[in-house]
């Protein structure tokens, strides 16, 4: 163990090495390629104990360690922690691609196209780079065409990550709040992307049920959901009707979620006579009178068994509104005739 | 004082003018491509890929005939913009060619020791155009491959076969034509051309081949298929056995490269050992399309009639040209298909089609040798009328006549079997085969000659296996050795057939294995061929093995003993 904490302790040495010092103008191809074998060293460390809460800290114990040490070294150092060590070549390819003094010879290597690529591995180093942006290109090249899938290939990949590392952290046992933390982070950190999210966390709820580990994973994101309205709110608005039924039908949690949020922008309607129509004056919403009624549809759509509960209650409501069938006076009244036309 | 300019400055000024020109049209272009992301604009741009190709490799050319950065940014101030805008451009970056080219331009212009401003900005700018390209993804993608930990390319790999896997389907289940999904993907099909060169994508590229004709013919274009078979052997594409034929259906140029390569791989692979060749046949999916599609086959016979016109002599095409239309005819019976065989062999001749086209086992043993006789006596006939000097027609009736034989080549290895065998007087007409299937054309009437030498070497071997004195002695041997070790330019028997008789004769005369043995192991010695005997030999235990000749028991053990034989030498 003290050998692999040495070894791990030196791998990021080496990314601070790579990424901010002028040694790398020393580099040729051999370093080059030994700095990535200890890369790929430490991406196995990684897979082989991130599941091991008590190996797991004693790692972590030793990077806080090699991390202060490094930042008195570097100023502006940006510290590693033990789950960067799965990305770990590739943190050391953009240090690298960012550091000025970085040879010509090593940028040459690195963006050759090598000759066989049907089995590229990081084994060589020769041409990463190239066939990094080759299947960038590719991506780029056939998205267009394949617009009309459902999420997108895009959010359904990163749908799966996100249930990949929910089910990791929470089956080792992280304390509920972390995970939540977590799901905060990436949140904010995609700021300015938010009907991308929305397409993400609809295609994570939407994975195929697989696994007990899964199904706790969505479970647990419905129950963060249910506490974040903005959220909510912004995936009921943003997706597109077809997966907002997906969701409704397979996601109970969802499904209730949906209709109270509904009911909600319902209770917060107000008559406008100069209008003629219902309109939302809360500021935090622009939902109109008819994508209301759309929005039950669709959710009635979805799973018929909903409807004649909440039929009922709207009943109820227009009963305590006075029970006219006048329009404009219970918006309940106004919803229930919109729905049974 | 110069009163005139040298040559090759004037052809420089040429090419100069030349590529400033060129270099404001391309850069156009290069901007309205990154204008916009609009399905015209991807057509034209996949339209232009190859002419951009040859202008980045003429940029590539001046760049390195250059001796700085500085005076090529002279010469040509749009350079950097150009390539810049190059580099974003992903229908540029996707295909090998376009962007090894394109990269190769850029660190091209990266100056070690930097002398002036404009060399010092060159090189910042390349290293941040490069840095961009390699590590820039977008805003979401950025933060949510950090936090979830996943390597980025780990991560665009899984997109691109998500994104394959999609289309595929979407191409595959197309029930109607008139989807929206499917109409999106064929308009818009022109993408695949870049693509070509992907292996990854070859799952979309093989769905969309196996399309109907009618919904491709309009979309995948010329560019399309050029790209296709161009990228066949350099890249790996793996197309599946059912998009490859779909593939040649489409594109003759494919085909053709398709055939070639075969050819190609089985006569420079240094001994052409004939238990790999059946495998490499095969590998190849030429007879299973060939069975499916009989314009295949009359294609593929076209070039190896061409082939054999240039190279008659050459004992690796024949074999190629025997194997493939053994499996061709295996696949047909599998397949049962309603086109009769006379529709797989057009142009021969029709008397001789069944006789030849007949197998060996299909025949009592003791009808063979008549059946051969008589093989021999049409071929003779046909002979006459189309030897040097004779009409047009009747060369081209011996040519395919010949080219039927080759195809079915088993009778020709039968009759060497039957040789081993013959009484004296029964040995002419297979003789005359041998000698026609080896020489078909009939220079100067060598013929005559060769037949002589032939019968020659027959009597030779003859005498040698029957004799009652051992070991034989070695100046009984001499006349073989020089008859096998003769140059080919003199009229003789081309070595290889002499070398057949003697590696038959050894394995079916009645003479005791071990003295078989150490004939042939003394002759192939002297003369230096064990490697041919070692194929011969190859080739015989494979038609043992396959039944094509009579299995009397103990063929098998003396074939080995042989190749024992021969293998042990040093």
């Amino acid at each position: 163990m003290e050998a692999v904490l040495k070894n791990v302790s030196v791998t990021v040495e080496l990314l601070a090495v790579a990424a901010r010092s002028n040694a790398v103008s020393q580099w040729d191809e051999q370093t080059l390629s030994r700095a990535f074998h200890w890369a790929k060293y430490c991406e196995h460390i990684y897979s082989r104990f991130h599941n091991n809460t008590a190996i797991r800290r004693v790692m972590e114990q030793q990077l806080q360690i090699t991390n202060q040490s490094l930042r008195h070294v570097f100023p502006g150092y940006s510290h590693v922690s033990f789950s960067d060590l799965r990305r770990c070549q590739h943190v050391l390819l953009v240090g690298l691609l960012n550091n000025p003094e970085l040879p010509i010879t090593i940028m040459k290597t690195l963006f050759k196209t090598p000759v066989n690529i049907i089995n590229n591995d990081f084994e060589d180093v020769t041409g990463i780079c190239s066939h990094l942006i080759r299947c960038k290109s590719a991506c780029k090249v056939l998205r267009p065409l394949s617009a009309l899938s459902a999420v997108g290939a895009d959010a359904e990949v990163q749908g799966e990550m996100l249930m990949e590392r929910l089910g990791a952290m929470l089956s080792q046992g992280n304390e509920l709040c972390r995970v939540e933390h977590f799901l905060c982070s990436v949140l904010q950190d995609s700021e300015g992307a938010v009907q991308h999210m929305c397409l993400v966390i609809a295609a994570a709820l939407l994975t195929a049920k697989g696994s007990a580990e899964q199904t706790a994973s969505q479970d647990f994101l419905l129950e963060w959901l249910q506490s974040r309205h903005n959220l909510l709110h912004n995936l009921c608005t943003m997706l597109p009707s077809a997966i907002l039924k997906e969701l409704a039908k397979g996601h109970q949690k969802f499904r209730d979620s949906f209709c109270h949020m509904l009911k909600k922008w319902a209770t917060e309607m107000e008559y406008s006579i100069t209008e003629g129509e219902w309109i939302n004056n809360s500021t935090n919403t622009t939902v109109t009178f008819q994508k209301l009624t759309e929005f039950f549809l669709l959710l009635f759509e979805a799973c018929p068994s909903v409807r004649r509960n909440t039929e009922e209650e709207m009943r109820l409501f227009k009963i305590s509104d006075g029970d006219f069938d006048v329009q404009g006076l219970s918006v309940w009244g106004d919803l229930l005739s919109e729905l049974n036309k | 004082m110069t009163e005139l300019q040298p040559l090759s400055q004037l052809q420089e000024t040429d090419e100069l003018s030349l590529n400033v020109q060129e270099m404001q049209f391309w850069l156009d272009k290069a901007v309205a491509w990154g204008q916009a992301d609009s399905p015209d604009t991807r057509k034209d741009t996949c339209r232009h890929l190859s002419r951009l190709r040859n202008f980045l490799q003429q940029i590539l050319t001046q760049i390195n005939n250059t001796s700085s950065t500085a005076e090529i940014m002279k010469k040509f101030p749009l350079l950097g913009q150009f390539l810049g805008r190059l580099c974003w451009n992903p229908y540029v970056t996707v295909g090998e060619t376009s962007r090894q080219l394109l990269f190769q331009c850029i660190l091209g212009l990266y100056t070690e020791h930097p002398s002036n401003a404009v060399e010092k900005k060159a090189n910042q700018w390349i290293q941040k155009v490069l840095c961009q390209l390699a590590t820039e993804d977008d805003v979401a993608v950025q933060a949510l491959t950090k936090h979830m930990g996943v390597p980025a390319k780990e991560y665009h790999v899984k997109v691109l076969q998500k994104m394959v896997m999609w289309l595929k389907e979407n191409v595959e289940n197309n029930h109607s034509s008139q989807s929206e999904v499917n109409q999106s993907i064929l308009s818009g099909s022109e993408v695949f051309v870049p693509l070509a060169t992907f292996p990854e994508a070859s799952p979309v590229i093989g769905a969309l081949l196996q399309q109907p004709m009618t919904s491709i013919s309009d979309s995948l274009n010329e560019d399309f298929f050029d790209a296709l078979s161009s990228s066949q052997s350099r890249y790996g594409l793996q197309l599946e056995k059912q998009a490859l034929v779909s593939l040649w259906c489409h594109s003759l140029p494919s085909l053709e490269e398709a055939v070639l390569s075969l050819l190609k791989s089985v006569t420079c692979s240094g001994s052409a050992a004939p238990q790999n060749l059946e495998h490499q046949v095969t590998k190849s999916f030429l007879p299973e399309a060939c069975a499916q599609h009989c314009s295949i086959f009359l294609v593929v016979s076209d070039i190896f009639r061409s082939v054999l016109k240039q190279n008659e002599t050459s004992q690796p095409v024949r074999s190629v040209v025997q194997t493939v239309t053994r499996c061709v005819l295996r696949e047909l019976s599998l397949l049962q298909p309603q086109t009769s065989l006379k529709d797989f062999f057009p142009q021969s001749p029709s008397s001789l089609l069944v006789p030849l086209l007949t197998m060996p086992s299909e025949m009592p043993q003791e009808a063979l040798n008549n059946h051969l006789k008589w093989l021999s006596s049409s071929l003779q006939r046909l002979a006459e009328d189309g030897d040097e000097g004779c009409s047009t027609r009747g060369r081209h009736h011996l040519f395919e006549a010949w080219f039927l034989l080759v195809q079915c080549a088993h009778w020709v290895q039968m009759a060497v079997q039957l040789l081993v065998t013959s009484k004296p007087e029964d040995r002419d007409p297979l003789l005359w085969l041998l000698t026609f299937y080896h020489h078909p054309t009939n220079k100067w009437h060598q013929r005559a000659l060769q037949l002589v030498r032939v019968r020659e070497a027959w009597d030779h071997l003859h005498t040698l296996f029957s004799a009652s004195v051992f070991p034989v002695p070695a100046a009984h041997l001499q006349p073989l050795i020089t008859l096998l070790s003769v140059k080919p330019q003199q009229p003789s028997p081309a070595p290889s057939l002499t070398l057949d008789l003697l590696v038959h004769f050894a394995v079916f005369c009645r003479l005791k294995l071990n003295v078989s043995a150490s004939i042939l192991q003394t002759v192939v010695d002297l003369s230096g061929l064990r490697d041919g005997a070692a194929c011969v030999l190859s080739s015989l235990h494979l038609r043992v093995q396959e039944g094509s000749c009579f299995k009397s028991g103990d063929v098998h053990l003396r074939i080995r003993e042989l190749q024992k034989t021969i293998t042990q030498m040093n």
